[in-house]
């Protein structure tokens, strides 16, 4: 027993460093992953931002004057990369593997003390920066507050906001959702 | 490298291919233009799949654009334009001339990639 899964175990290792040394996997970005593998990373980078972000303290998030901030940020830093409603990302973005998610679904995926984890820390190897050496802690919370608050948002609510004009009620109200959310 | 190593990598990869492929169809449907697998790629460098399920693509289950894997049964695009190729492929160009205010922008998709993307997505 022991011996065959040493063979099995050899075997194994043999051909890991066959695929390893001959370049066989190809690490193109126009190349797309095996699905298991998306997957394994997917589900992996999951847990790994569940468990860092776990203490994280949210505050009070959404007030009109932080959603107005977290607009200008994020459509100086995020937008070329993430898009927005009506908005295509810039070709930078369009074609980096893997694909910079788009945010209106961000709240599905995340707890906003994810986003900030996220913003703050950024993602290895997924082409995700590190904000935290070039936003303000005050500014990476209001580009949250403005991420948790994109479901509600329609592409003429996206362009008022980074035009500097008022959010309409139920964008408002998805950022209190949010808020309150992360309280209770 | 040598003749024994070069066959058994060969090989190797040979079976990783078979076993970890997509099932993506890449024969062109009856009737439709352009060059499916082609445009299987040319989808993945414009971003569909950020937002949009694509079949016979790994990516994640994400569901602000809808799920890409019943356009060929489909009658409307956007509920605004009947499913035909070439509506598709406008669609795809440019979707605010055809639904103002849809929340999906123009991806900057030339024509020629946009008939191989509607190829794939109709050969589905």
């Amino acid at each position: 027993m022991a011996l065959t899964l040493l063979g099995a175990g050899s075997i194994a290792a043999i051909i890991g460093f066959i695929v390893f040394r001959a370049g066989l996997y190809n690490i193109a970005a126009n190349d797309q992953h095996y699905p298991l593998i998306y997957t394994v990373f997917e589900e992996g980078l999951q847990y790994s931002i569940q468990n860092h972000a776990e203490d994280i303290q949210v505050p009070a998030l959404g007030a009109p004057a932080q959603l107005l901030r977290g607009a200008a940020v994020y459509s100086a830093n995020c937008v070329q990369c993430h898009g927005a409603p009506g908005i295509a990302p810039l070709s930078q973005g369009m074609s980096m593997q893997p694909i910079p998610g788009p945010l209106v679904d961000a709240d599905v995926n995340w707890e906003t003390r994810e986003l900030y984890w996220i913003t703050r820390n950024g993602i290895k190897m997924s082409g995700m920066p590190a904000w935290e050496y070039h936003l303000s802690d005050s500014d990476i919370w209001a580009v949250v507050a403005f991420v948790a608050a994109m479901p509600g948002m329609t592409p003429a609510d996206y362009r008022r906001m980074t035009t500097q004009q008022h959010l309409t009620e139920p964008a408002q109200a998805a950022a209190r959702t949010a808020a309150e959310g992360e309280d209770s | 490298m040598n003749g024994a190593r070069c066959m058994m990598v060969a090989a190797l990869a040979a079976v990783f291919a078979t076993a970890l492929a997509g099932c993506g169809q890449t024969r062109p449907a009856p009737g439709v233009q352009g060059d499916p697998e082609r445009g299987m790629l040319a989808l993945t460098q414009h971003a569909c799949h950020s937002c949009h399920i694509v079949p016979g693509l790994a990516g994640s289950k994400v569901y602000v654009g809808r799920p890409l894997d019943d356009l060929a049964e489909r009658r409307y695009i956007a509920g605004k334009v009947p499913n035909t190729q070439d509506n598709l492929v406008r669609w795809i160009m440019d979707p605010q001339a055809i639904d103002p205010g849809n929340a999906m922008p123009a991806m900057g998709v030339s024509e020629r990639d946009a008939i191989d993307i509607s190829a794939y997505l109709l050969s589905q």
